[in-house]
């Protein structure tokens, strides 16, 4: 894609706050094409919240230039007002106004005056799939619904970028999965640009166009759910998205030896290794018959999980144990000594921190 | 999951059933709490009591001559303040909570101050100021060289009335709807400022709708101020319904006529009470916090002088100048009233106050153990009505019980043959008695929200592990909620050393609290002595104010 296809820019970006030694992002560069939708992660504190609002203009950057559909929308100087940017925002909780009825509150937004302010705010609700009565007020409501109609809210106005502060995390585990499948079907219909936050990696990587991850207001990657999930650039990236077992190996004649046994050079080349160690997920291994060229531990803690179960490994020799997920039908008891391979392609590691 | 609660429920349940019924404490609790509740109603009841037999010698002449005009300056006065409050303390708290502007730290609590100055204190106060002989005249002289003859302006009328009660009972509504914007405001803000509205718009369309509820409260509060005022509109000469009941009863010795005017002025109470809850009426919703900090709008710099300028002048017209007016009298006076006999004075007062503010907080935690050891639906109805004695006027409060005390006096006298003197009215029991009908509500918001902070578990622990309910009270319950206690204490202790009219009516004979003798001062053309108690009054009124503003009302900043 070319340059004209970043509708969001920010170029350096960096903000403090002035009762807070560190700062909350720092020198971020993020380019968000036309139509996507991207998912910013990071542990709480990561600046993840503070970047939605500098795009938003609640807060102004310290240096850095932020640009919407190559206008500048902010810069160290410069700062335009929040109600003149074309930016829509869902609030963490809503800020549904508690007097308005649901139609009031979609028509709070809109331009146009009477008949037709009306008639788009109810085409608005129909679109988000609001099932309820749009004359009803919203403690009325459950969180799904006053949900739905916080982002017909925030559409309204046809803005270009939408950003959703953490969208998912006031919905329960169960109504999850259809929230995140719906309200991605729903961005994209429109055709919006979105942004969301979020701290939950299930939430990106099950929704999103591509991810950012932050760590301490600095940007850590950018790239696709997959990417991240597979070829993390880093150790924090690697594990934020889920155990990363640290293998360490030595050269031997026949292929390497590891604390948990040998290693063919063939295998050991479909896993990236760096600094004399191997790196790989729990689901990258499974359990086999024993023979010489399986890998040996002893089960040292057992966590039934439901649809799997998590051994944690002590190495015959001395070295650090490792996690593996195997199947749930699998008996194993404390203290047994299991034999695993590693699968085809296991996960890759290009750079350590 | 279900299964789990349901198993709950019915332990609980049976658990419960056993304690309430067999647990002999808990009973005790109970009862207590239903006597004292019969005791503490005994005043409104006595009134409606009342109602139904004749009414006083008097009643017919006042009725034609004086009543019109009780009616019309209570609701005048009602209007005008009401208005007035609501004005001055819904912009300035609309200003002070959104805005940054030169001075906004000082301001968000100097405007609380007014409320430590008694209204009484600010008649006194004002009159000395616009004297022409007072303080502007002074001033004037001083700097410019000229000032006019006779008074600035004359305060002693319904006007001035109006002015002198909203100078100092603004910040009810100012601090109960700062506090509501600082609750809920931050997040709709931005949500209508990202949606593209203007200050202005945001705040008529979703700030003023949105603090109705906290508005109507604070006007409510004031409102009660202005029916329970005896001293301020004594002193100005626009007679109500207050000064009525004092005329009938210590004029003309007339307690029924007194009777039947503390009905009038009760029905007052009770449209307000229904006004305030009709417009809360289908309020089910509760403001969420607002959780990452609210940045304050840059006015223009024109608007930053407009508010500075306003603020500036709220703050000295119902704080400052006043208060420079009562120094200035004390630094004439303090030679005359500094005396031994002052110290005894304040001593007294201070007693009395404390005492007050012990028993308070004892019948508060009697009601508070009830409800929260039989759980049964009427005993926090009981509670709520035992705490109704804040809305009611002191007079109504003090004739209500001197009514019954008088008769039972008289009783005990002839049971004795003449040998008891007047034993409940003659001392500190009624005063005592009354303040606690009057204040309870103070001391027991405090103590409840202590309670709910601590919850119910720590105490049921204690109690599975053998202790009785006395015993939890003793050693965990107090000692957690001690803050609590010693805030519900302190309010308490305030208002009791401010009151004026029922302290007037029920005080021992020769006996003053600070209150009355600045009263008995100012009215006896010795407004100047009146300073040094009164100034006595505002510094100890400071303490729970800024106390007060430091626990609501902060965004997360």
């Amino acid at each position: 894609m070319n340059k004209s296809d970043h509708i969001l820019q920010l170029k350096g970006v960096s903000k403090q706050y002035r009762s807070e030694n560190t700062p909350a992002l720092n020198a971020v560069d993020l380019n968000i094409y036309r139509g996507e939708l991207m998912a910013l992660v990071g542990a709480s504190g990561s600046g993840k919240t503070t970047m939605l609002r500098l795009i938003a203009g609640l807060e102004q950057p310290d240096s850095g230039r932020i640009l919407l559909d190559g206008q500048l929308l902010s810069d160290g100087s410069f700062h335009q007002k929040t109600k003149k940017r074309s930016v829509g925002l869902v609030f963490q909780q809503y800020a549904l106004f508690p007097h308005l009825s649901v139609l009031q509150n979609v028509m709070f937004g809109l331009k146009p005056s009477g008949r037709e302010k009306k008639r788009r705010a109810l085409q608005l609700l129909e679109q988000v799939g609001l099932d309820s009565n749009p004359r009803k007020f919203p403690h009325q409501l459950s969180g799904g619904q006053q949900q739905r109609v916080a982002l017909a809210r925030a559409m309204a106005a046809e803005p270009k970028v939408l950003l959703l502060d953490e969208p998912f995390s006031h919905l329960d585990t169960a109504l999850k999965d259809q929230v995140r499948a719906d309200i991605r079907a729903i961005i994209k219909e429109q055709g919006m640009t979105a942004i969301f936050v979020t701290h939950d990696t299930r939430d990106a990587l099950s929704t999103a166009d591509r991810i950012a991850i932050l760590k301490s207001g600095r940007l850590q990657q950018i790239g696709t759910p997959r990417q991240l999930y597979q070829q993390p650039v880093n150790s924090y990236v690697a594990t934020f998205f889920g155990r990363q077992n640290r293998l360490p190996i030595r050269e031997g004649e026949r292929g390497f030896s590891t604390p948990f046994g040998p290693l063919s050079a063939e295998t050991a080349a479909t896993l990236h290794q760096v600094e004399g160690a191997l790196f790989f997920r729990p689901e990258d291994v499974a359990l086999c018959s024993d023979d010489l060229s399986a890998l040996r531990g002893r089960v040292g803690l057992i966590q039934y999980k439901g649809r799997h179960q998590s051994l944690l490994l002590h190495s015959p020799a001395e070295g650090p144990d490792i996690q593996i997920d195997v199947h749930a039908h699998h008996e194993i008891a404390l203290g047994d000594e299991v034999s695993f391979q590693f699968i085809d392609k296991a996960g890759s590691f290009e750079k350590q921190e | 999951m279900k299964e789990g609660r349901g198993k709950n429920a019915l332990l609980s349940g049976r658990k419960g059933f056993n304690l309430r019924w067999r647990g002999s404490m808990r009973n005790y609790w109970v009862v207590l709490a239903v006597v004292l509740f019969i005791f503490i109603s005994i005043p409104l009841c006595t009134i409606v009591v009342k109602l139904f037999s004749s009414p006083g010698p008097y009643w017919d002449h006042l009725s034609e001559t004086r009543l019109p005009l009780y009616f019309y300056h209570t609701i005048l006065l009602l209007l005008g303040v009401g208005g007035l409050t609501v004005v001055i303390g819904v912009v300035t708290a609309w200003w002070v909570s959104t805005f940054e502007f030169p001075g906004r730290k000082i301001f968000e609590w100097l405007l609380i101050l007014p409320l430590s100055i008694p209204t009484y204190i600010m008649a006194y106060a004002y009159t000395g100021l616009v004297d022409s002989t007072g303080t502007l005249t002074r001033w004037s002289e001083g700097i410019f060289g000229v000032a006019p003859s006779g008074r600035w302006v004359d305060l002693m009328n319904l006007p001035g009335a109006i002015f002198i009660l909203s100078m100092s009972l603004f910040p009810y509504v100012y601090l109960i709807t700062r506090a509501s914007f600082a609750r809920q405001f931050s997040n709709f803000y931005d949500a209508a400022a990202v949606l593209g509205k203007s200050h202005t718009t945001i705040f008529f369309r979703i700030g003023l709708p949105l603090a109705r509820p906290a508005i109507a409260a604070g006007t409510a509060l004031a409102g009660m101020e202005v029916l329970n005022d005896y001293g301020a509109v004594q002193y100005l000469g626009v007679p109500t319904f207050t000064t009525g009941i004092f005329s009938a009863w210590f004029s003309l010795g007339d307690i029924t006529t007194a009777i039947y005017l503390a009905a009038i002025l009760m029905a007052f109470v009770f449209l307000l009470i229904t006004a305030e809850s009709w417009q809360r009426r289908h309020r089910k919703y509760t403001g969420e916090e607002s959780h990452h900090h609210f940045h304050r709008i840059q006015p223009r710099r024109s608007q930053k002088a407009l508010m500075t300028t306003v603020c500036g002048i709220i703050a000295a017209l119902s704080f400052g100048l006043p208060l420079v007016q009562l120094l200035y009298w004390a630094g004439l006076t303090a030679s005359s009233v500094l005396e031994i006999e002052f110290l005894g004075l304040v001593l007294s007062s201070f007693l009395l106050a404390g005492g007050a503010g012990i028993g308070v907080a004892l019948v508060a935690i009697v009601f508070l153990y009830a409800v929260r050891t039989a759980r049964r639906p009427f005993l926090s109805t009981i509670a709520r009505w035992a705490t109704m004695g804040y809305a009611i006027p002191g007079a109504i409060i003090a004739v209500g019980l001197l009514v019954p005390l008088l008769a039972v006096d008289r009783m005990l006298i002839d049971l004795s043959q003449g040998s008891w003197g007047l034993v409940l009215t003659g001392g500190f029991f009624a005063l005592m008695y009354a303040y606690i009908v009057r204040f309870l509500a103070v001391g027991y918001n405090p103590i409840e929200s202590g309670f709910k902070k601590v919850g119910t578990q720590v105490n049921e622990a204690a109690r599975t592990l053998g202790a009785n309910s006395l015993q939890v009270l003793w050693s965990i319950d107090l000692p957690l909620i001690r803050a609590s206690l010693a805030s519900s204490v302190l309010f308490v202790f305030v208002d009791v050393l401010k009151e004026l009219p029922l302290t007037l009516i029920l005080r021992p004979f020769n006996f003053d609290t600070l209150a009355t003798r600045a009263f008995d001062l100012a009215t006896n053309e010795m407004i100047a002595e009146s300073a040094i108690p009164a100034l006595v009054i505002i510094t100890t009124g400071f303490v729970p104010i800024l106390l007060l503003n430091h626990l609501i009302g902060h965004r997360n900043e």
